[in-house]
């Protein structure tokens, strides 16, 4: 099943077939002071609740998808954990890198059709980073990877907008460098895991302006998902409706620039559409390429 | 006024003169799901709530604190920001390092009395970070410096408990992540100080014992990057909310290992003492020695 917020007060519906069902009926039991709160409720009592959406779902045709506004269906998850070069980035790296993660705030989150506003911060460059994204079922402590799964309720899109350059002496920060105002776009949807046989291999495809930029799989993650569950859970405690961020393979990265459309799709999960906006004017300009593209121009 | 969290059911409270007046009457009618949620509300609202919770505090005598669990008062904040390296470190810095940050993870949170476990992570070295907190009261969004203090509720001890990373073993490098997120590794209280009892927040002097033995010892007008100039290049970046909390980083001279069996304590200004015990299941053992005393020996 695929999960959305939707219109200005985030009530939970269904995408089926490009349309939106409306199934806020299921939720009027819940006790509940935000639209996060609302979804944790409904993750962690999603075997209940299923059979009352399914009845929904089937009696419904919907909405079209393109008349409705999607939100984001975690709009400010209690935590936002995102891996730290976590790919093998296609075969240029011949080992993995050690483990880590950072805490992105989740006040970055933003829905589909929001725009993502360039601070007026003097990074190097702006960049979009594709990354799949797990989405936490139950309170989780110390899992062990043979276990992780049983602890997933779903998966996202997500892009972990990232700025460069900006940290100390001009390197690359954690924190200034990713936790900016609009720069988590997430969703449409959140996929519930039973509809992905194989997490572990998916593809993982960002368009900008309709070029396609990153385009890589889950398959070249460098720690895989049942270990990375298992690491993050052993240092920090994740519940019902958190979020992490798996990675991104950096061999597609490129610039964000204003007037841009930006667009991320895993799988079957449905396209998640972004603009771009340049707060400083004159806009802030950037040759049109990718990190490999680069990397092949300067060398030839 | 002191505002204090306490019991199994995190009720709310005013501390006053050692003694705990109980304030369940005024939370009652605050919707809520979590104590988090309860606390933020009464600090929201705080103008609403003031008068009630003085008449309460003027006119019950209460409990004394020392039969009392007190928790953290601010339980899990929806944002926890740390400033990175915001001290000049006794005038062992010539200027100020660039201004830093890191998001800790709320779940990291315990509360006066609790227990911080070291986890089998491989470090080097456990370190506690004492440092100033302050208390977010409305939503800050790109706010100016000198509106800073317009945006702050009040004041706490944290300690920012600190995992330092093994160079010779690169698996177990550590960052901000694993470095300052673990499990225990964020006591904070034990009480909120409003703001109107802190007359100057930039000379208050910051006290961390170990054992019994003054760890730490500084003030925080040796702060680099000051509170109003933190909280604007904090708010230029990320929004913060009433009960969001932001530690303004340590002076690092004093920082010192914990290991099994120790009692830790925190006190700023007259903020009331923070005491947390350390336990290590692999009875680890480091030398008893502040990192300015280490470098002393050194040379």
């Amino acid at each position: 099943m695929k999960l959305v917020l939707f219109d200005e007060d985030f009530k939970l519906g269904v995408l089926k077939n490009g349309n939106i069902v409306d199934v806020s009926a299921s939720t009027s039991n819940l006790a509940y002071y935000s639209p996060q709160e609302m979804m944790n409720q409904v993750i962690e009592n999603f075997d209940s609740m299923r059979g009352e959406i399914e009845t929904i779902v089937s009696g419904s045709e919907g909405v079209p998808r393109d008349d409705i506004r999607l939100r984001a269906p975690l709009p400010k998850p209690t935590r936002l954990v995102c891996m730290a070069g976590n790919y093998m980035e296609s075969g240029t790296r011949s080992e993995p890198g050690p483990i880590a993660a950072f805490n992105k705030s989740n006040n970055s989150v933003i829905g589909n059709g929001d725009t993502i506003m360039l601070p007026n911060a003097p990074a190097t460059v702006f960049e979009h980073e594709a990354e799949f994204a797990i989405v936490i079922g139950k309170t989780s402590t110390n899992v062990q990877p043979n276990e992780a799964f049983n602890h997933i309720f779903g998966y996202t899109n997500f892009i972990d907008v990232s700025c460069r350059g900006i940290g100390p002496a001009g390197a690359d920060n954690f924190f200034i460098g990713k936790s900016w105002h609009t720069f988590g776009p997430m969703g449409p949807a959140l996929v519930t895991s039973d509809e992905i046989a194989n997490a572990q291999e998916l593809p993982i495809k960002l368009w900008v302006q309709g070029v396609l930029r990153q385009d890589y799989n889950t398959n070249d993650m460098a720690h895989k998902i049942p270990e990375l569950i298992a690491w993050v859970t052993s240092i920090t405690t994740l519940e019902a409706g958190d979020v992490i961020a798996c990675g991104t393979n950096h061999r597609g990265l490129g610039p964000l620039q204003n007037g841009d459309t930006v667009e991320i799709e895993i799988g079957d999960f449905g396209k998640l559409t972004n603009q771009v906006i340049d707060t400083v004017t004159p806009a802030r300009e950037w040759v049109r390429e990718t990190r490999a593209q680069k990397e092949a121009r300067e060398s030839s | 006024m002191r505002i204090v969290l306490y019991g199994e059911d995190f009720k709310l409270g005013v501390l006053k003169n050692e003694m705990v007046i109980d304030a369940s009457e005024i939370s009652d009618g605050i919707p809520h799901n979590t104590p988090q949620q309860m606390i933020s509300s009464v600090i929201e609202n705080f103008d609403s709530h003031r008068a009630a919770l003085e008449n309460l505090a003027s006119k019950n005598q209460g409990s004394p604190v020392s039969d009392i669990r007190l928790r953290a008062p601010l339980p899990r904040p929806g944002r926890l920001v740390c400033m990175a390296v915001n001290y000049m470190e006794n005038g062992t810095r010539s200027e100020p390092a660039p201004i830093g940050a890191f998001n800790k993870s709320t779940s990291s949170i315990i509360g006066n009395g609790d227990t911080i476990v070291l986890p089998d992570s491989g470090a080097s070295i456990y370190e506690h970070e004492a440092e100033l907190a302050f208390v977010i009261g409305k939503k800050a969004e790109r706010i100016k410096a000198e509106d800073a203090y317009d945006y702050i509720f009040g004041y706490t001890n944290i300690v920012d408990v600190s995992h330092r990373g093994n160079r010779e073993d690169t698996s177990q490098r550590s960052n901000f992540f694993n470095g300052k997120s673990p499990h225990t590794f964020g006591p904070l209280g034990p009480s909120i100080v409003t703001a109107d009892e802190v007359a100057e927040p930039l000379n208050l002097p910051v006290k961390l014992w170990v054992q019994g033995d003054l760890r730490q010892d500084y003030n925080t007008s040796d702060m680099a990057h000051k509170i109003p100039e933190a909280l604007e290049w904090i708010t230029w970046i990320m929004t913060l909310e009433p009960g969001d909390v932001v530690a303004t980083g340590t002076n690092h001279q004093g920082l010192g290992a914990l290991q099994d069996g120790d009692t830790m304590e925190i006190e700023i200004s007259n903020f009331g003492k923070l005491t947390n015990h350390v336990s290590d299941p692999l009875k680890r053992t480091w030398s008893r020695e502040t990192r300015a005393q280490k470098a002393q020996n050194n040379s």
